[in-house]
């Protein structure tokens, strides 16, 4: 466990004191949480995921795998790795967990798949040395579900995640504004927020390959290079961030996607699909009381090639067969090649909170209907799973998936983001 | 290293205390399975009723997947990992 030079004393909190935020990161998240389910994969190299890599070990990591990377160009690599299709709802059954001991110490938290914002600021009297109380979140994280996580400290969140980021994994870092230009100095440019692989490589072109070269690039020019974005950079790469610590009770998109059990060309198979993981991110988006405007299809054909399409509702709505309408539609017209299907997904994005929309003045009887509809629904589904109730061309998929109380079980099942 | 579904209610001795919930011992097809180890344990918030789920590692070695579900108290032995 490394520590950056923390600074000495408590500064009395104040309406003027300095902004606080700790980063949270469960290390090597979903291959953790299979080690720590088989005490026979403990110390040994082991990659989450199918096709590509989702999550490896730090075993795995010695032998230069990292996600993203494809499971053959990983078995070459390490061929004594244990590979694992993944268990998602485990997942996020362990990070709630590791959540609750985040929301426990901070007054605000923003959670992502693995990672967590506290805003810390002004806690200093409650919590004491903010460097302890990152020392005994990580103890009871540790305690209670068995995971390292890596904290980092700082006066914005692009420092946070940037200083613990240094000390991975089961790291404890803390850097101050006051220390922020020497530490970013001699990062590479990429780890500076908002630059992405396009961004840097346009940099590098120009020589500027750490954050404290980008320092010599006066704001016009980056504005010239990048649009406003590169007024963001240019603040950035000084290292400051005034992005906030929110509580997103709405999430940006609920996807749901799956790889096929083996590649596919069958419409009836890949639209059954389809209404299945319509109804699980209709439900989903039920549950949290929000509608999407947007939804997206988004497909993987056998031989690598990707297609996505997003469009638009004429109304938001969180019903299974409004959604499933318009994705079976926008399917039709993106499934254009006579190439077998890898991977199907669906996403919804662009909410807005049940309710607030405003509906044409006859359909709102019917709509009322069908929400009491599908609110009986979710509830059966919530006492004797999902897959209790199965409907149109998911019936397909009755007999040829396995299924457990959650539903059909997938192949590589996603996440709320 | 795969996992077998089992996927059958299960007899369970199991220790209540300190507020915690701790799988001792469960009987499979006749047999008792004496727990040596808990290897992780978590619980499943989505459903009303909690599902608590435990790793745990038998006398014989083999790792098996409990599950209690809270709504009716009924435990479950959902799999089993085997090396190879």
């Amino acid at each position: 466990m490394a520590t950056a030079p923390a600074r000495t004393g408590t500064p009395p909190p104040g309406p003027c004191a300095e902004p606080i935020i700790l980063h949270v990161d469960i290390d090597a998240f979903f291959a953790s949480v299979e080690q720590r389910r088989e005490p026979r994969l403990r110390g040994r190299p082991v990659i989450v995921g199918t096709g590509v890599i989702a999550s490896c070990s730090y075993e795995a990591r010695r032998f230069g795998l990292r996600a993203g990377m494809t499971l053959p160009e990983a078995k070459r690599l390490c061929p004594q790795a244990v590979v694992l299709e993944g268990h998602a709802h485990v997942y996020r059954c362990f990070a709630e967990k590791v959540f609750a001991h985040c929301r426990d110490m901070a007054p605000a938290v923003e959670t992502y798949l693995d990672e967590a914002y506290c805003d810390l600021t002004g806690t200093e009297r409650l919590h004491g040395d903010l460097l302890e109380a990152a020392r005994r979140l990580k103890r009871a994280i540790l305690e209670s579900t068995g995971l390292t996580v890596t904290c980092g400290l700082g006066p914005n969140r692009m420092l946070a995640k940037l200083v613990g980021k240094a000390v991975k994994p089961d790291g404890l870092a803390r850097v101050t504004a006051a220390e922020a230009e020497a530490f970013l100095r001699d990062l590479p440019v990429e780890q500076v927020l908002g630059v992405g692989h396009a961004r840097a490589k346009t940099l590098r072109s120009m020589n500027v390959r750490t954050a404290g070269e980008l320092r010599v690039l006066p704001a016009g020019t980056l504005e010239r290079l990048f649009g406003s974005p590169g007024l963001l950079l240019h603040e950035r790469c000084r290292g400051r961030d005034t992005a906030v610590v929110s509580e997103r009770e709405v999430p940006f998109s609920i996807s749901r996607e799956t790889s096929f059990h083996r590649d596919t060309t069958q419409r009836r198979e890949i639209e059954g699909m389809l209404d299945y993981l319509a109804g699980r991110a209709c439900r989903t988006a039920r549950e949290l009381g929000i509608r999407p405007r947007t939804v997206a299809v988004r497909l993987r054909y056998a031989d690598g090639e990707s297609a996505e399409r997003a469009r638009s509702l004429p109304q938001p709505s969180d019903a299974d067969p409004v959604v499933l309408a318009l994705a079976l539609d926008t399917l039709a017209r993106l499934f254009t090649r006579r190439v077998a299907l890898h991977q199907v997904g669906l996403t919804l994005s662009n909410f807005v909170r049940a309710g607030a929309e405003q509906g044409a003045l006859f359909e709102e009887r019917e709509a009322g209907r069908r929400a009491a509809l599908y609110r009986a629904f979710d509830s059966v589904r919530d006492s004797f799973g999902h897959g209790v109730i199965i409907s149109g061309r998911a019936l397909h998929l009755k007999g040829r998936l396995a299924e457990d109380e959650h539903g059909f079980v997938l192949r590589t099942p996603s996440l709320t983001k | 290293m795969r996992q077998e579904p089992i996927d059958e209610p299960v007899a369970v001795r199991a220790d209540f205390r300190g507020g915690a919930v701790t799988p001792i011992a469960f009987r499979l097809r006749g047999r008792e399975h004496r727990v040596v180890r808990v290897n992780a344990r978590w619980v499943d918030r989505v459903p009303r009723h909690p599902h608590f789920y435990f790793s745990v590692t038998a006398e014989s070695g083999d790792v098996y997947q409990l599950q209690l579900q809270s709504a009716d108290l009924v435990w479950w032995l959902d799999s089993v990992t085997l090396e190879g």
